[in-house]
Formats: structure tokens, sequence, C-alpha cells
């Protein structure tokens, strides 16, 4: 079996299923993560993102299903939303522990290597224990991957980190597509839309779409044009939504105007003369671009 | 860094270990001095007006006697405490994500924390033990070496045993004061209960704790702890075995 892409699948689960008592954290979800793919997982909180991790990882069991990994357990490592360490142990010891644990024979000056990465060149003989949030999930970053792992799950990796270290994370996942396979699960939707070449749509513990980033975005959304206009984006809006192929028209700014239609084919043909008898002044028409924000409210709503 | 040196560290920078060490050697010199000046003290601080209490002259059994029903209670609590503290593996659940997915077996996480709180609570209690000892030779007399050299022994087993109850109860609860008190449940119903029975008495982990005792004082040979050391060896294996299947078993 092959995942998207045609490459074959790192992780895959069938039917994967968590109960705790009556509640099902995970409801038969059925996951392909291609071998070299940044894979987002995306869902609101509660929907079952870091239980699904949690049970790829091995730390938890499954009610019922099935899972298989093309890696062994330690070629891959978890990075927790809020990752702790012992307070009494500095950055490099912390780091060097878990080069020790995973691969001993990986060179101990691989241990700076990462902690730099990771951005904590000055805090590498510090205690863990002085760390803020962001430190403690950059020093998450330089454990994980000091062991050079081939598959990484990533529980909301940029959750604690200021606008600098949410960009140097982000960078350093776009990077590891090719070199190694990466879950990474976030409720920011604009990072996994920059950084990840597949979705997973996790709802009340259910996959609602898995796919390619791209097919999500332009095969789930009601599509539509964004027109510029010099005159009142409000009666061209007017206008506009007594047409049969317009689905909405809404006036989004001073001049803007927002037309969902039924398809963009339809709206290329027709919104010239909609507009003309409108009587509006035209400045631009472009159609508009979808965002894994607008996708995902939709498919949640 | 291994989980040795990890456990080393955790001992040293947290202050368990010579926090432990400070409690038993305490009691090693608070011991023998009680034994010899014991009239002294109550005739200057508890004496009741009119009422004269005599001391039958201390022997040397007495400064070991006098260490151990300290080590038994305070000390105990102290091993149990400190090897809580570190055998609670799932008390913090990111700490236990670290570890748990990046070593190769429950088992080597288990037996490396059990055998260097083990070992520490022996350190400390053997090291009290030695000062007591000494002590006793000092203020009293001699207790002799052989006989020093078999309880302490015998006290130190108990010890292990007390950490391996420590990991059996840690993989029955998460938090480190569930396991404090359920370990201490493990320790101490077996010895007020089955102990009350005098032919089951000699069978118990307990029985090795106070051995240096009856040993001291010539009243007991090597031989009569041989029981309570087969059962205390058993136990343990059986308790570790159990807390790394328990372990194992957990989610986190």
């Amino acid at each position: 079996m092959t995942a998207e892409g045609g490459r074959p699948p790192l992780a895959e689960t069938h039917g994967l299923t968590k109960s705790y008592g009556g509640h099902a954290a995970l409801d038969a979800v059925d996951l392909q993560v291609a071998e070299g793919s940044v894979y987002g997982l995306v869902g609101p909180n509660g929907s079952g993102k870091t239980t699904l991790l949690s049970i790829l990882a091995g730390l938890r069991r499954p009610t019922s299903g099935t899972m298989r990994l093309g890696v062994a357990r330690g070629a891959m490592a978890l990075l927790p939303d809020t990752p702790e360490f012992e307070p009494w142990l500095t950055a490099f010891e912390v780091v060097d522990l878990a080069r020790a644990l995973v691969n001993p024979s990986i060179p101990r000056e691989r241990v700076t290597d990462v902690l730099v990465e990771a951005g904590l060149r000055d805090a590498i003989d510090r205690r863990a224990g002085g760390f803020s949030r962001g430190m403690l999930q950059r020093l998450g970053v330089a454990s994980t991957l000091v062991g050079d792992p081939a598959l990484m799950l990533m529980d909301e990796p940029c959750s604690a980190l200021d606008p600098m270290g949410r960009r140097e994370v982000l960078d350093l996942v776009a990077s590891q597509r090719g070199r190694r396979t990466v879950i990474f699960s976030s409720h920011i939707l604009s990072d996994v839309q920059e950084v990840c070449d597949t979705v997973g749509i996790l709802q009340r513990g259910a996959m609602r779409f898995q796919g390619p980033l791209q097919d999500l975005l332009t095969g789930n959304r009601t599509p539509g044009m964004l027109v510029r206009v010099r005159d009142s984006a409000e009666e061209v809006a007017r206008s506009l939504a007594t047409e049969p192929w317009v689905t909405s028209a809404v006036a989004i700014a001073v001049g803007e105007v927002r037309v969902g239609v039924r398809s963009t084919d339809e709206a290329e043909r027709e919104l010239p003369g909609a507009l003309a008898r409108a009587g509006a002044r035209l400045v631009s028409v472009r159609p508009e671009e979808a965002s894994l924000e607008q996708v995902f409210l939709e498919m949640t709503r | 860094m291994s989980l040795w040196r990890l456990e080393w560290l955790r001992l040293r920078r947290t202050w368990r270990g010579v926090g432990l060490l400070a409690v038993f050697v305490f009691f090693g010199l608070l011991g023998p001095l009680t034994a010899r000046y014991i009239q002294e003290i109550i005739e200057r601080f508890g004496g009741t007006e009119g009422v004269q209490v005599t001391f039958p002259p201390p022997v040397p059994a007495d400064g070991m006697i006098q260490y151990l029903s300290n080590a038994q209670q305070i000390g105990l609590l102290a091993v149990i405490g400190v090897a809580a503290g570190a055998l609670s593996f799932d008390a913090t659940a990111d700490i236990a994500i670290f570890l748990r997915t990046r070593v190769s077996s429950t088992a080597r996480l288990v037996l490396t924390r059990t055998a260097v709180y083990a070992a520490a609570a022996v350190v400390a209690f053997v090291a009290g033990a030695a000062v007591a000892w000494y002590e006793t030779w000092a203020l009293i007399g001699l207790v002799p070496a052989d006989r020093f050299l078999i309880g302490t022994l015998f006290g130190a087993l108990y010890y292990v045993f007390v950490v391996a109850m420590v990991a059996l109860a840690a993989g029955l609860v998460r938090g480190s004061l569930g396991t404090m008190v359920l370990a201490f449940a493990f320790v101490v119903v077996p010895q007020v209960t089955v102990g009350l029975v005098s032919t089951a008495r000699p069978w118990l982990p307990g029985h090795l704790s106070s051995a240096l005792a009856p040993l001291a004082q010539g009243t007991a040979e090597a031989g009569d702890f041989v029981r309570a050391t087969v059962l205390t060896l058993a136990v343990i294996a059986l308790a570790l075995m159990a807390a790394i299947r328990l372990l194992d078993r957990r989610e986190v």
C-alpha cells in the first residue's frame, strides 16, 4: 500500500479507537503518513490529537484497531506540548542523556550542535529548572533531534514560543521534509499550512479529512472571488446577490466584496457581465485563495 | 550520560543522598550517647520530685539498640520518602515521557533506580551503624566485630526490601505521596499483624531490621535470621518483577 504521492506509508493505522469509559477519544481513525512527509494533524482542543500521537509513541494502548510503524521504537521521537525535564540537569546533560539512551554511538559533539541549532547556545550549561516555557520547548526540540529519529512526533511544538522561536521551529520542521517523517500537531493553522504537505483533520476523535494540503484547500471550500470596486461595496454586493450563480456576496471592506460562487468556472464567465449590470467601476477581480483556517472552520462548524 | 549517572546526580543535586546519610549518622552518634548517659539525662531533665529512677549500668549492646530504635522509625521514613521521590516514575507525566520514549525497556529504568536508592539506603544505614559501633566502643565497650558485621548485613538487606516495596508501590500509584503511604503500609502492616504470631515472626523481613541488637547482646546467632533472609530475597525479587510489569503496562 502507498500513501500520498505514491510514497510508502511510514505510519498507518486502521480503525484505531481509544475509549475512556463510554467516551471515544479516537473513533476508528485511519491514518496514513507517507515516508519523508511533513504531516499536519489539526483539530479543535479535545479532538484526539495528543491521544493519537501518544498511541503512535507507545505511551498508550488503543482500545481496538491496528497500527503499523515502518520504524523501530528507538527511531521515533515524541516532543510533548509542554516538555519538562529534571530541573537539576543542565541543558547539555538533558540532551546528552537523550543521546545516550537512544543511540550511545552518536558522538557527544552532536549534543552541542543540536543545542545551538535549537537556539540554546547561551544556555548550554544552565539548569533546566530556570528555563522559561519557550526555552523548555527548544530543549525538547534539541533532545528530539539528537537521536536523529526517522519519525518525529511533535505535539504543538510552537505553542509556547515567541515569534522568533516559532519562526525557527517552523523552518526547522520544514527543513525535515524528505530527510525524515514528521507528524506535527497544531491548532495554529497558518503554521500547518506553511510547513505541512499533508493534512489530517480530527474532530471529536474522528478523521474528517486526510490528504494533500492542496486537495483540501481547493476541493473542500466554497469557491469565492474577491472584487474591488470604486463604488459602494454594499450596493455592488446587493446587486451581485441577486445573480443565480452567486451563493453569497458580502462587503468585507471599503470597496471590497467577497463573492461566493457555485463554481469558479461559472464565476469567470458571469462575473464581468454582472458587474457591468450593477454599474460598478471595477478595480480588480481575483479568485479568493483559500486558507486552511477557512477550510477548517467550514469543515468543523 | 547513563541512567546510573542520572540517578547519582539526582541523589547529589537534590541533596537526597546527603539528607539520608545525615539522618542515619545523626542517630549513629546519638544512640550510644543516649545509652551511656541515660541516667544523667533523666536526672537532669526528666526527674520527678522525690522519685529516683535507676538504670542498670550500660552494656555495649545498648549503644546499638538505641541506634536501631531510631533508625527503624525516622530512618525508615527517610528511606521511604527519598526513594518514593525518585521511584514515582510517572508523577510528572512530561518527565516520564522523556524517559519512557527513550529507554529500551521499563525494566532498565526500574532496576537502575531501585539499585541506586537501595545502595544509598544501605550506605546510610551502614554508615550510621559504623558510627554507633565506634562510639559505643569509645563510651561503653566493644561489640564483637563479627557480630556487628553480620547484624549490619541483615539490616542492610532489610533496607533493600524497603526500597523494593517503594518500587512496587510506585507501580500501583502515580504520585509520590501515595507511593510513600502505600510503601509504608507494605513494610509496616505485615509486621504489626503477622508479626504478632510468634512462629511467623522469624520469617518476616522486619525481623532483619533489628538483627543487630540480639546479635550484639549475644542472645541470637546468624542462623536465626536465615528464614527471614530467604523470604526477604524472594519478596524483593517478586516485588521488582511486579513493579516492572505494572509500570510497563501503565499508560502515560
